[in-house]
């Protein structure tokens, strides 16, 4: 009996929940109709199902890894795959899923943004550790979302709280010495968190920076540190300001430009004319000769600045 | 994995009334969702999950009902890229292939 895809859901959630890596596979298109819907999975070296053929299989297995980086959690894609069915070759369309323990955004300093920031990444699927060195702040009653909520000594702030470098760490202590000793910890790591943030004003950062700098680090290692950490949302309210942190890291992770939809797609003066229309022209299909596409007035010379 | 996409497994691990699982296997262009993106449907519709709203989600459910009456799982390709002056849903410019199949076999009855 082939296996289905409510008792694959039950594996995945079983191997989230022991935080292993697990990677699923579902024929949705074959020469042979009966090898559709087949699935399978793999997990390290165990492995159960059957995609309806032992060389498809294996082939499948041999290349899974392969096809998500070590460091993403989540993926899924469709690709052809050759396999051996009586002496011939065939090929098969198999879609793919990869699942991995959720990224960790660890959070020091468990004061006022620390709290809609643990809400936020949970939301984004992460799992939360909050550290701080005062209990009444490293309160677990005060982070319903977090997974543990330590309290810490700042001389060595990540003791208990092993790192890799898939690992998101937001610096929102009371001070800047304690942000200075968690970045030495941070940045003397042989595989630092991909994505170090630390929050401050450009004087508070600078502080820090400088710091970093007469104990010896270089500017390639503080170019490292998101600092300060966030987007450009002008936002004051921690909640506002967790806003911009989380932006950042999906920012990190999907690749965007981070610019308001609305300037990068331009629709409107792209296709409809504008005052813009002339320069809009050299792009191609971009049809500016739209229903107000006529020649550009005076005011068009007055704001050069805001398009590029 | 966010958390809707969490409780859509959890759901589908458990679920015991009949329901065709529907999944966005490939897409190109601008669809609402992308590749892995989930939605269960039950005889009476959409149980949980989405596959794109208003773009092309009415077409998988549509030929999810024949999995119901015993068909095989298929991959039903869906065409978002209607001329948009037609004020047909399906404007959001893109192509997805959504694979449908039948979540729970056990759970159907025979004959079926």
């Amino acid at each position: 009996m082939s296996l289905s895809a409510a008792q694959v859901a039950a594996r995945v959630l079983e191997a989230l929940e022991k935080g292993e890596r697990i990677y699923t596979a579902v024929v949705t298109d074959a020469p042979d109709p009966s090898l559709i819907g087949r699935r399978w999975w793999l997990s390290g070296r165990r492995s159960r199902g059957t995609l309806g053929s032992r060389s498809l299989d294996e082939a499948v297995a041999a290349a899974a890894p392969s096809f998500f980086p070590p460091r993403e959690s989540r993926g899924a894609l469709s690709r052809d795959f050759e396999y051996r069915e009586g002496g011939r070759m065939r090929t098969a369309r198999v879609y793919l899923e990869l699942h991995g323990p959720p990224a960790r955004m660890v959070i020091v300093g468990a004061g006022h943004i620390a709290i809609p920031l643990a809400r936020m990444g949970a939301m984004l699927g992460m799992r939360i550790e909050v550290l701080d060195d005062r209990p009444e702040f490293a309160a677990p009653e005060r982070f319903p979302d977090a997974r543990s909520v330590r309290v810490i000594d700042f001389h060595d702030p990540f003791l208990d709280t092993p790192l890799g470098p898939s690992d998101h760490v937001i610096l929102v202590t009371r001070g800047h010495s304690f942000d200075y000793e968690c970045l030495v910890r941070l940045l003397r790591m042989s595989a630092p968190p991909a994505y170090i943030g630390m929050i401050g004003s450009r004087r508070r950062v600078r502080a820090t920076h400088e710091q970093l700098a007469r104990e010896g680090f270089t500017t390639e290692e503080m170019k490292q540190v998101r600092a300060p950490v966030g987007l450009d949302l002008g936002g004051q309210t921690p909640a506002e300001i967790a806003v911009s942190v989380v932006a950042e890291i999906i920012l990190f992770h999907a690749g965007g430009t981070g610019v308001p939809l609305v300037e990068k797609e331009r629709v409107v003066a792209r296709f409809f004319g504008s005052t813009n229309a002339r320069t809009d022209a050299a792009e191609p299909g971009t049809g500016a000769t739209g229903p107000e596409a006529g020649p550009a007035g005076p005011a068009a010379s007055a704001q050069p600045a805001t398009e590029k | 994995m966010t958390l809707d996409e969490k409780e859509l497994l959890a759901c589908l691990a458990r679920i015991e009334e009949p329901a065709v699982l529907a999944t966005i296997v490939s897409a190109k262009g601008s669809t609402p969702r992308k590749t892995g993106a989930r939605m269960l449907i039950g005889r009476e519709g959409v149980i949980a999950g989405t596959v794109g709203g208003g773009c092309g989600e009415g077409e998988v459910i549509q030929a999810a009902q024949d999995l119901f009456e015993g068909a095989p799982p298929t991959t039903v390709r869906v065409d978002l890229t209607d001329d948009f002056t037609t004020w047909s849903p399906a404007v959001c410019g893109g192509i997805m292939n959504v694979f449908i199949e039948r979540a729970n076999p056990e759970c159907f009855a025979e004959g079926q």
